[in-house]
């Protein structure tokens, strides 16, 4: 299938018409039941929903059928949420009722024996002979904040915030725990979320194909939290296409090498560093932490990108100057003299002497930042800058509006980070929509990456 | 080099001998120590002589992945002597060998290891970092999926931590990096042509002036 045709088919998991949910019931703490009540009270879905289930009863006011192919109208999507063993058949019902899209949330295949195995195989050799796409089994399925689509189970009135706020990343995860901790966390941010898919055991669609198909849409970066790779090479061949920034964050780390390696290569070559490789070949931005997956795409859907690694840094407390240059020192970043010109430049900046980087003025009057910083950004021998300045008044706030327009004018970045206590920043950042980091090694870790991600396009270009 | 990989197979061999891992990784583009196989200790005199002093003198088999361990590696032989002495001992050692390598002793201070392995998800994996005795202790390698571009080998060199050793270093002149980064490339492509090499340690492979040599080798076959 080639990647065009591909992709047309995986937008009807983010976007169906209609949808059947597959499992859905009554009975209490029904999970399916939790999928239509979502999909009815906190997304208002539009499309017709209808749930399956042995009564053919209604769920969340939604006609109820026992089989899919007792609905009088077509179906884009199909959820099933019900015990493994019955998966097979009601995929082949599916496959017979012309859906070519499945969500198969169930557990209890690959990951579990000879028997789950089985199951799997049956529901392989259905979705060949049916052409039926699937993500799954054992996972969540899609979010689509644009078009306010989810069937992620066990929704609960606390996401419907999530499902307001749409934005440019999206995201790909091997595991719904860390799909929460993400959408939680951009409640406190700026940046939202496009799409979101847990892709379980990805015995079909996989995080390749999903990368494929994020680079054809409207996100801006794809992020991505992998325990396992299910296709190295496919991976590694999406990804080189690929220009929207890429970042992963995996675990496994400290899988350990073949303990039967004959040659010593061998055993220094356990399958992280080989992965962290991979990376560095195919242009993806490895991330260190899970909070990373949220809180760095921001600088790279609001900043240009870094392209070099000469930062000045602007602070008005002296400390916060030298506590920077240690963490940009040993993060690869410098922090290089003005040259005379720009010297002369600052030096005529009124009320202003002995100009040097990082710059420490102390308090000032916001025309005399905005002066400093213009000048700064202008100067040749700087490709970045760190905004570290505490709001000890609310014009700091506009001063730093004026930046971000100055950084897209002079098309150099601004990682900003104010000196204040996290409940601070967070209302600043969401009341204003301003990129502010948590903490002053993620503001210089986002500088690193954003010059990765330049080097990385550069690469790709060529 | 195919005849050497397909005899050795046919043998029985796990690995290839050093004299034939060189002539391998010879044809993939890496320079190597002047050497020959010696099959008798006046002939080992006849190469050493050719060659110059000091040499070394190597006993050679697929068997023996492990030379030093097996007390058959005679470095630093200064005249004929020395050298019949070494033969004699290390034959005296291990019986079944194809014969007695007789080596250059290069000089140079920079020790380097290019490597090969095969990821069961990514496939073939050169390695380049710091080599000689202290190689797994240190870890300071980079790694690189084949096949992969002369560009992606510049970028693998310049991720070592150690990466200034590649300068001037102590009166010696910065390593030609053009070397490495054919050598990387041209065991990236070896790898691919051949499926048969299951993984290789070139290590040491030293910096004589500024020419990266393989002063040992060795390729594993695919079991």
């Amino acid at each position: 299938m080639n990647v065009k045709t591909q992709n047309i088919q995986l937008e009807k998991f983010f976007n169906p018409d209609s949808v059947a949910v597959i499992g859905a019931s009554n009975t209490p703490f029904n999970l399916g039941a939790t999928i239509c009540n979502a999909l009815k009270h906190y997304l208002e879905f539009p499309g017709p929903v209808v749930a399956i289930n042995r009564k053919a009863e209604e769920v969340s006011d939604y006609p109820g059928y026992s089989s899919v192919k007792d609905v009088p109208h077509d179906i884009d999507l199909a959820v099933i949420i019900t015990p493994a063993s019955v998966v097979p058949a009601f995929v082949k019902q599916c496959g017979e009722k012309g859906i070519r899209n499945i969500v198969i949330e169930s557990a209890g295949f690959s990951e579990q024996g000879a028997e789950g195995k089985k199951l799997q195989m049956e529901i392989n050799d259905y979705a060949k002979q049916y052409g039926i796409r699937f993500l799954g089994p054992n996972c969540l399925g899609v979010m689509n904040n644009v078009s306010r689509f989810c069937c992620f189970y066990g929704a609960y009135d606390g996401m419907v915030n999530a499902f307001n706020k749409a934005g440019g990343v999206s995201y790909v995860i091997q595991s719904g725990g860390v799909g929460v901790v993400i959408f939680e966390s951009l409640m406190d941010d700026m940046q939202g979320i496009n799409k979101m898919v847990s892709i379980g055991n990805k015995t079909d669609v996989d995080e390749a194909d999903l990368l494929d198909y994020f680079n054809s849409d409207n996100t801006q970066v794809i992020s991505m939290y992998l325990e396992n790779v299910a296709n190295g090479i496919k991976l590694m061949n999406v990804a080189r296409r690929v220009r929207k920034p890429i970042m992963i964050f995996k675990s496994g780390r400290t899988e350990a090498g073949t303990a039967a390696a004959l040659s010593h290569t061998a055993g220094m070559a356990n399958n992280d560093v080989v992965f962290d490789s991979m990376c560095r070949q195919a242009g993806i931005i490895r991330l260190k932490s899970i909070s990373e997956l949220y809180s760095l795409p921001k600088m790279l859907t609001e900043m240009p990108l870094l392209r070099g690694n000469r930062i000045a840094a602007f602070t008005n407390s002296g400390a916060f100057g030298s506590i920077s240059a240690d963490i940009m020192t040993e993060a690869g970043l410098t922090i290089p003299r003005f040259s005379p010109e720009t010297r002369e430049k600052l030096s005529k900046i009124k009320g202003v002497f002995n100009i040097n980087n990082p710059v420490d003025i102390g308090p000032a009057l916001p025309q005399v930042y905005l002066d400093l910083i213009d000048i700064i950004l202008a100067a040749p021998e700087i490709d970045g800058l760190l905004l570290m300045s505490s709001i000890w008044r609310d014009f700091i706030i506009d001063v730093i509006k004026e930046v971000m327009k100055m950084c897209k004018h002079y098309d150099k970045p601004a990682a900003i980070y104010t000196p204040n206590s996290i409940s601070r920043i967070i209302s600043v950042r969401k009341q204003f929509n301003i990129p502010i980091f948590d903490s002053l090694e993620e503001a210089v870790r986002a500088l690193v990456v954003s010059y990765e991600q330049f080097r990385y396009l550069r690469k790709k270009e060529r | 080099m195919d005849q050497i990989l397909r005899k050795a197979i046919e043998r029985g061999q796990k690995s290839l001998s050093e004299y034939e891992s060189k002539a391998v990784i010879e044809s993939a583009g890496v320079s190597i120590t002047r050497e020959k196989l010696a099959r008798s200790r006046e002939q080992a005199v006849t190469f050493a002589e050719e060659i110059g002093y000091p040499v070394a003198l190597k006993g050679c088999s697929g068997a023996l992945a492990h030379k030093t361990e097996a007390g058959v590696v005679k470095l630093n032989l200064t005249d004929a002597e020395a050298v019949r002495e070494a033969y004699d001992e290390i034959t005296g050692r291990v019986s079944k060998m194809d014969g007695v390598l007789v080596q250059e002793m290069i000089k140079g201070n920079r020790e380097f290891v290019i490597g090969l392995t095969r990821d069961p998800q990514f496939g073939p994996c050169v390695m380049f970092g710091i080599g000689g005795i202290f190689t797994e202790v240190m870890k300071d390698v980079s790694f690189r999926i084949a096949p992969f571009t002369e560009s992606d080998a510049e970028e693998m060199i310049e991720e070592i931590k150690m990466k200034k050793l590649l300068g001037e270093f102590r009166g010696s002149p910065a390593v030609d990096r053009e070397a490495l980064v054919r050598a990387l490339v041209g065991i990236g492509e070896l790898a691919l042509r051949h499926s048969e090499i299951a993984e290789i340690d070139i290590n040491p492979l030293i910096i004589a002036g500024n020419k990266p040599v393989a002063a040992d080798a060795l390729v594993i076959l695919t079991g």
